[in-house]
C-alpha cells in the first residue's frame, strides 16, 4: 500500500529530475553550409609528377587582431594537405626544409577567425536561469557563434601564384549544464575542418596546375595515386594500386 | 589582517618572476569551478532596532560555470559567471545556533591581471536558521539571504587559486512574518577554488 501511495510521486520526480537533467545537460552544433559546395573532388595523379610541397606561413587572426597560429593548428593544416595524397613530401617553414634548389609548391594560408560568444545574452539568461533557482536551466539554451574565412596563396615552383578563399561558420547551442570547454572547441574544429575541406577541394580541382608535367617513359608502367579531400578521420583516402607492376622503382 | 593578506599576495604576483612567463590561465567558457571558503560573520546593526550582535563562523562551498569568455579590451576586462553556494554559519553568539542556505551565485571576474584577478559577485536564496524566534529581528525561522561582495583570486596554477574577500550579508524573511527587521553583517572570508 505504502509503496503504492509512494511510487507514483516517486517515478515523476525520478522522470521530472531525469528529463530535466537530461536536457538541461544538452548541446549541439549546427555548421552552416560552405560558400563551396561543390562535392568532393577526386582525381588520380601520377606519382612521380607530384611536387613536395613547403608550408611558409600561417596568419591567423581572431576578431581582426593578429595572434600566434596555435601549433595544434599547423598540424592540422599540414595533415590535411598530407591526407590529399597530392603532394610528394610536406614540409613546414621552421621545421626540415626541402633543398634551396628543390622544386616545390609554397603555401601561405591566412585564417581570419570570427568569434561570437553572445557574452550579454549569455549574462542575461545565466542571470534568469539563477533567479529560478535552476528551474529554467533545461529551456533556456545559450549560444556561441563561431566562423572562419581562409585564404589560401599557393605559389608553383615557376613563379605561378593560385588563389583560393573558402568560408565556414557554425553554432554550438548548449544548456547551463551542458557548456564545456570541449562543446567550444568541437565547434572550433569542425568549422576549421569544413573551411579547409571546402579550400582544399579547390585546389584539387586545380591538380594538374601542381604536377610536373612528366610524360611516361617507355615501357614503364605509371604508378598513380587518387587523391582527395579528406571529410572526416574514418574517411580514408583510396589510394590506387600500381596498374600493371608492384616492383619498387 | 585581510588587508596584509592581500598586500603579501599583490606583491608575491608582481616580485616574482617564476610566473613572469607563464601563461594565463585560460579560464574559457564551460570551465567550472569548485571551491571552498570560510569566514567569521561580524554584525551590523543599522538602526537602533536592531540590538542582536549576532556572530559567528561561516563555511560556504561554491560551485561556479562560466558562462563567457573574456569581454572587453580595457581594465574591465572580464568574464560572468554562474554557479551556487551552499551557505553554513554556525552562530555563535548571542546563542549558538545555526544557518544552513542555498544561494544561486553570479560573479564578474576581471582577467586584466593575469594570474590576479579580482571580482565581484551577488547571490541570493532561501536561509533556514534557528536563531530566528530567539531574537527581536526575526521571527521565522525560514529567511532569504542576500549577498553581494567582492574578492580577488591569486592562481597558484592554471587550475587553483586562492581566494580572499568581503561580503555584505543580509538576512530576512522577506516579509512573510513579522517582526521583520532583519540581519545584517560583514563576512570577511579567504578560501580556494580548483578549475576544470
Amino acid at each position: 500500500m505504502i509503496g503504492r501511495i509512494f511510487s507514483r510521486p516517486l517515478i515523476s520526480s525520478v522522470l521530472a529530475i531525469t528529463l530535466g537533467l537530461g536536457t538541461g545537460c544538452s548541446h549541439w552544433i549546427e555548421l552552416a553550409v560552405s560558400t563551396d559546395a561543390a562535392p568532393p573532388t577526386n582525381a588520380t595523379v601520377a606519382t612521380d609528377a607530384r611536387m613536395p610541397l613547403l608550408l611558409e606561413t600561417i596568419l591567423v587572426t581572431h576578431n581582426g587582431s593578429s595572434i600566434a597560429p596555435p601549433a595544434i593548428l599547423e598540424r592540422q593544416v599540414l595533415g590535411a594537405f598530407e591526407a590529399t595524397h597530392l603532394f610528394s613530401q610536406h614540409y613546414q617553414s621552421g621545421y626540415t626544409q626541402p633543398a634551396a634548389d628543390q622544386a616545390r609548391v609554397t603555401v601561405r594560408l591566412s585564417i581570419d577567425n570570427l568569434v561570437e560568444p553572445h557574452a550579454g545574452q549569455a549574462a542575461w539568461r545565466g542571470f534568469v536561469v539563477g533567479a529560478s533557482m535552476f528551474a529554467l536551466a533545461p529551456f533556456i539554451s545559450l549560444n556561441y557563434d563561431y566562423g572562419t574565412e581562409m585564404s589560401l596563396e599557393m605559389e608553383r615552383w615557376d613563379g605561378q601564384i593560385k588563389q583560393y578563399t573558402a568560408t565556414s561558420n557554425g553554432s554550438a547551442h548548449y544548456n547551463l549544464f551542458g557548456a564545456s570547454p570541449d562543446v567550444i572547441e568541437q565547434l572550433k574544429g569542425q568549422v576549421t575542418e569544413a573551411c579547409l575541406s571546402s579550400l582544399l577541394n579547390q585546389v584539387i580541382r586545380d591538380s594538374p596546375f601542381y604536377l610536373a608535367s612528366s610524360e611516361q617513359p617507355q615501357g614503364n608502367p605509371i604508378r598513380t595515386v587518387s587523391v582527395g579531400v579528406r571529410h572526416s578521420s574514418t574517411h580514408t583516402i583510396p589510394v590506387s594500386q600500381p596498374i600493371t607492376d608492384s616492383s619498387p622503382r | 589582517m585581510l588587508v596584509y593578506i592581500l598586500l603579501i599576495i599583490l606583491m608575491a604576483g608582481l616580485s616574482s618572476p617564476i610566473y613572469a612567463a607563464d601563461p594565463t590561465p585560460r579560464i574559457t567558457v564551460g570551465t567550472q569551478e569548485v571551491g571552498l571558503s570560510a569566514g567569521y560573520l561580524l554584525p551590523h546593526r543599522l538602526t537602533q532596532n536592531h540590538t542582536t550582535k549576532q556572530q559567528g563562523v561561516a563555511l560556504m562551498p561554491s560551485w561556479m560555470m562560466t558562462l563567457t569568455d573574456p569581454i572587453g579590451d580595457s581594465w574591465y576586462r572580464g568574464q560572468v559567471s554562474l554557479g551556487a553556494e551552499m551557505v553554513y554559519i554556525q552562530f555563535q553568539e548571542p546563542f549558538l545556533t545555526h544557518g544552513l542556505g542555498f544561494t544561486p551565485k553570479i560573479k564578474y571576474t576581471f582577467v586584466a591581471l593575469d594570474r590576479i584577478r579580482p571580482y565581484a559577485e551577488f547571490a541570493g536564496g532561501p536561509f533556514w536558521t534557528d536563531l530566528a524566534g530567539k531574537i527581536p529581528e526575526e521571527s521565522s525561522r525560514f529567511n532569504f539571504v542576500l549577498t553581494a561582495g567582492f574578492g580577488v583570486s591569486y592562481f597558484l596554477t592554471d587550475q587553483a587559486a586562492l581566494n580572499v574577500g568581503y561580503r555584505f550579508q543580509h538576512i530576512s524573511n522577506g516579509g512573510t512574518r513579522y517582526p521583520n527587521l532583519g540581519l545584517n553583517a560583514s563576512l570577511p572570508f579567504g578560501g580556494f577554488s580548483f578549475f576544470f
